[in-house]
């Protein structure tokens, strides 16, 4: 894949003269603005009605045959999970730049970074976003801050303008178009992006405040073709309810363990929503991110690889708000997980130039990752009701449909698989210290079930509404009478 | 930078790749010469080859025995899907011994010792079960045993001596799998497991997570015992089924338990140390307790083995004492592979090891029945059960009948692991009925039906009349009324 941004820099660039859908526009093939091709509406067709035929005819032979599919990639995922948790345990998972090694840097020059903050109806979280990044331990003429704002938004507008922006900050508004998404304001951004490197951060998040500083030094350690250099991600309301304390449970697990351990191992990472450090120029030949797809990072952790670059994980931590209520978590998973399907066609559209660009491991990475993980939130429930009837009431039909092989792959499955699982989030908590949280990891599965629904939610709507952003919503600490910890 | 970087692949190349898989070739070599070895262990072919039919009988015999553990099944369990035999009890041992090396290069890299010396422990092992003249010590049950006994000492000694997070979930991990490894193994795993929280005690930072390496270093064992627990209740009906055999087994249960506790006084002078180094490294700056406390921890885990050898022996069941002194001397090695010493030193100190092993173990080869005693002894029985009734069907009762029926292909002998007299009657009505007992000797004790039915090969049992002896074998048939149609169909003959 090799792309050649031809705009030209002029001094003159406006928001409103920024192509924000560049990547659908030039590359319609690599959007998801058309949610499935032809031909791949024609595929999922004939499966499904191969599928009914078969289960017309033959339906004890089919259930035996799908349940072993799935038997047999529940066995390949929990060997997978374990494989990359394992290599998170080797040192070059993770890049770590001590305070001494920073401080050894200076006196310095340090290269002009600019830094993405789209926000959407969020007035009450400007000033703080403000004061944490004006905070941030970085030359203060070196930081090329861009907030994002919907013009349409008039409240946050003001909240921003109200405020004495620090030197290097601005506001950039979002002209009205469609699709009014993340992605579409960040491109915006991108274009008027003056610094050398870039990241975005959400509105609420509260970075270490020597982050700046470890990625530039991130990546002029690491080879040229490292593009992006992921920090983790995790929240500083952990303990607010019940909700939260699973959310955090489950990023431990995925920023702690296993993104560096997809990071060691040279895989494909689906990048965080936020505090993604990029070189601004291989970005902007990339085409920044695809508006169309509501998991735009996801999507653009799939791209970097298919364009030959490389993602590292960096010992730093972004703190975020975790979603504290119920009908709010499930509209956020709902549009994670819908992304993630988005992606899966998206790349899928072709997958004999999928396996040449990526290379055969990644592209079963990328199945793994993406297809795999939308795959098990679709199928469990299935297969816990199968295992419950099975406890409760032991009908000989559901012992029928495992074989003797597939039942004890299933039951190793059933009773090491589900295991490793929640095993992994007690690691997660583990390693962040919140060894209270652990006994609330082991609650886990319960959080399953509602990764399910949204999952299920989710594919639903991506045939309906595939590109509806259903919005996070923050400052519900605050709200709640919570208040962000410090952080350093 | 890059010469290292090839070493360093070099290395791994060939104590992960080269080094075990010619030791693991070499040994299958030997084990197939010397007495065939390379079997599965006697139940477990049987017991898969009922899962892969998916019968009753096989999930049963796959948890109903703490003494027929399921780890070795399971492992076999692909193998014997895929390969016919004697091929895949070639390729279990073969990937049995692999584990058991890479479980050495792992147990033995964590102190950072250059690659000889993995390479040296490795070869030391492979000799040592060469020479070791007892073919229980090479079957693929012991492998596996000693490959996990292997990995969780190591973990654990690790853990005190550099408490990194991967020790204690290895400890755990390990500790989980070496309890699926059956009961002579319940204690090592228990001690491997229960001491992570109480190992990491001496260092004050350490100590104040208690909670947090006592949740992730129990709960894999924790878990697998209740799987275990619920597995027995949904499979067989009773949560305890697979430990209900050592009530029979030893005249005083409680006593044999509290004896089994025994084993774990070696370990308090190591975790004394484990303290010790710990106060010093505090005193002066070092940070972690070290090489002394891992030494002392992997030297008394293997005196605790040894312990429970001598314990399980003075109980009558010691019948696999020979996987526990294997796993003992292993550990012992490991211990001897990891201290700081010249490489013509180490080489010498494994060699002699080998050689007093050998006097270690120095006991009679186990008497394994070969598959044509099994032969006669089905022909046998199919044939006097068809000379007197063509409705016959016979249960051959328990582990040791699933072992028998390996290679029947015929359809009036069925395997039992559950007897239940009254539910077979209900369930054959109009049948001849017959149940085959093999003779209680040895781990054949441990059977349910002997628990269940104490003088059963001896006396019977009621509705149990016996009919004939074959070999080690007693058959005995069961009263039935006849039904309605049996009755017409003799008074017709008259």
């Amino acid at each position: 894949m090799s792309v050649v941004n031809e705009q030209q820099e002029t001094p003159q660039k406006t928001a409103a003269s920024v192509d924000p859908l560049e990547l659908s526009h030039r590359r319609p093939d690599w959007s998801a603005s058309q949610p499935m091709t032809r031909t791949q509406k024609i595929v999922t067709v004939a499966l499904l009605v191969a599928l009914a035929v078969a289960f017309a005819f033959f339906p004890q032979k089919t259930a035996q045959v799908l349940i072993a599919v799935c038997t047999f990639f529940y066995v390949v995922m929990t060997l997978y999970k374990f494989i990359v948790i394992r290599a998170s345990l080797s040192p070059n998972a993770i890049l770590r730049f001590s305070a001494a090694e920073i401080a050894g840097q200076e006196p310095r020059e340090w290269p002009l970074f600019s830094i993405l903050v789209p926000m959407y109806k969020e007035p009450e979280t400007v000033k703080q976003m403000v004061a944490s990044l004006a905070a941030m331990d970085y030359p203060a003429d070196k930081k090329d801050v861009q907030i994002l704002l919907e013009a349409d938004d008039a409240v946050t507008l003001a909240a921003a303008r109200s405020l004495t922006m620090p030197p290097g900050f601005r506001v950039t508004e979002i002209p009205e178009s469609f699709p009014r998404t993340k992605p579409k304001a960040c491109n915006i951004g991108l274009h008027l992006a003056k610094g050398e490197y870039l990241v975005i951060y959400d509105a609420e998040d509260l970075p270490e405040k020597d982050q700046l500083k470890k990625a530039v030094l991130a990546f002029e350690t690491s080879p040229a073709n490292v593009a992006c250099i992921q920090s983790r991600l995790n929240y500083y309301n952990p303990r607010q309810n019940i909700l939260t304390r699973w959310f955090t449970a489950e990023y431990s697990a995925w920023f702690d363990l296993q993104l560096p351990g997809l990071a060691a191992l040279g895989a494909v990472i689906p990048l965080g929503g936020t505090s993604n450090h990029f070189k601004t120029r291989i970005l902007q030949e990339l085409m920044g991110w695809d508006a169309y797809n509501v998991t735009e990072d996801c999507d653009l952790g799939v791209r970097l690889g298919r364009a030959g670059y490389t993602t590292r994980m960096l010992e730093t931590t972004t703190w975020e708000e975790a979603c504290s209520v119920f009908k709010f978590w499930i509209k956020q998973r709902t549009r994670w997980q819908k992304g993630y399907i988005q992606t899966w066609f998206v790349h899928m559209r072709d997958p004999l130039k999928l396996i040449k660009e990526l290379g055969f491991v990644n592209f079963l990475h990328y199945h793994l990752l993406i297809g795999g993980v939308t795959f098990s939130v679709l199928v469990n429930p299935v297969f816990w009701l199968m295992a419950l009837v099975w406890f409760v009431f032991r009908p000989e039909g559901v012992a029928q449909l495992f074989p003797g092989p597939v039942f004890a792959a299933g039951a190793v499955c059933l009773f090491l698989g589900n295991f490793v699982f929640v095993y992994i989030n007690l690691l997660g908590c583990c390693k962040r210290k919140n060894d209270d949280l652990m006994w609330w990891a082991l609650l886990t599965p319960v959080y399953w079930m509602m990764m399910s629904y949204s999952g299920w939610r989710a594919f639903i709507q991506f045939f309906r509404d595939p590109f509806v952003w259903e919005k996070t919503q923050h400052g519900m600490v605050k709200k709640q009478g919570g208040r962000p910890a410090a952080h350093t | 930078m890059d010469q290292d970087r090839k070493t360093y692949k070099l290395v791994r190349l060939l104590t992960g790749g080269v080094t075990p898989v010619v030791l693991a070739a070499a040994l299958l070599v030997f084990a197939r010469l010397y007495d065939g070895s390379w079997e599965p262990g006697p139940q477990a072919a049987g017991i898969c080859r009922e899962l892969i039919e998916g019968t009753t009988e096989g999930r049963q015999a796959l948890f109903g025995s703490c003494w027929v553990a399921p780890l070795p099944v399971l492992f076999y369990l692909p193998f014997a899907w895929l390969l016919p035999e004697p091929a895949a009890g070639l390729a279990a041992f073969f990937v049995a011994w692999l584990f058991v090396f890479w479980a050495v290069r792992e147990a033995v890299k964590a102190t950072g010792q250059s690659g000889w010396r993995i390479v040296l422990a490795q070869a030391a092992i492979a000799a040592m079960m060469g020479v070791s003249g007892r073919p229980q010590a090479l079957q693929i049950s012991t492998a596996l045993t000693a490959g996990l006994v292997l990995l969780a000492a190591a973990a654990l000694a690790d853990w005190a001596a550099y408490r990194r997070l991967r020790d204690v979930v290895a400890a755990g991990a390990s500790g989980a799998f070496l309890l699926l490894c059956g009961f002579p193994v319940f204690g090592p795993a228990g001690l491997a497991v229960g001491l992570v929280p109480f190992a990491a005690c001496g260092d004050r930072e350490s100590r104040a997570r208690f909670q947090a390496w006592m949740l992730l270093g129990w709960l894999p064992l924790v878990y697998t015992v209740g799987v275990w627990v619920l597995l027995n209740r949904l499979i067989l009906g009773d949560p305890l089924f697979f430990v209900r055999s050592l009530g029979h087994l030893v005249p005083h249960a409680s006593l044999f338990l509290l004896g089994l506790l025994l084993p774990a006084l070696a370990l308090l002078p190591a975790l004394a140390v484990t303290w010790a180094c710990d106060a010093r490294a505090r005193r002066t700056m070092a940070g972690m307790a070290g090489p002394a406390a891992a030494s002392a921890i992997l030297i008394s885990f293997a005196v605790a083995l040894m312990v429970y050898a001598k314990v399980m022996d003075a109980f009558g069941t010691g019948w696999s004492t020979v996987t526990l002194h294997v796993c003992a001397l292993v550990v012992l090695m490991i211990a001897m592979a990891r201290l700081r010493q010249p490489i013509y030193r180490l080489a010498g100190s494994l060699g002699l090891f080998v050689w007093l092993s050998t006097f270690w173990f120095g006991g009679v080869a186990r008497e394994v029945a070969s598959p044509a005693v099994h032969e006669d002894v089905c022909q046998s029985v199919e044939s006097y059960v068809n000379a007197r009734t063509p409705y016959g069907r016979v249960f051959v009762v328990g582990y040791a009948g699933l072992d028998l029926l390996r290679g029947y292909a015929g359809e009036r002998l069925v395997p039992n692991l559950d007897l239940h007299i009254g539910s077979l009657r209900r369930a054959y009505k109009g049948q001849n009925l017959y149940v085959l007992v093999p003779d209680p000797k040895g781990a054949v004790r441990a059977e349910s039906v002997f628990w269940k039915y104490p003088d059963i090969y001896e006396l019977g049992c009621d509705r149990l009349l016996f009919a004939e002896t074959f070999g080690a074998w007693r058959l005995f048939e069961v009263v039935t009324a006849p039904t309605q149609e049996q009755l017409d169909e003799w008074k017709k003959a008259r």
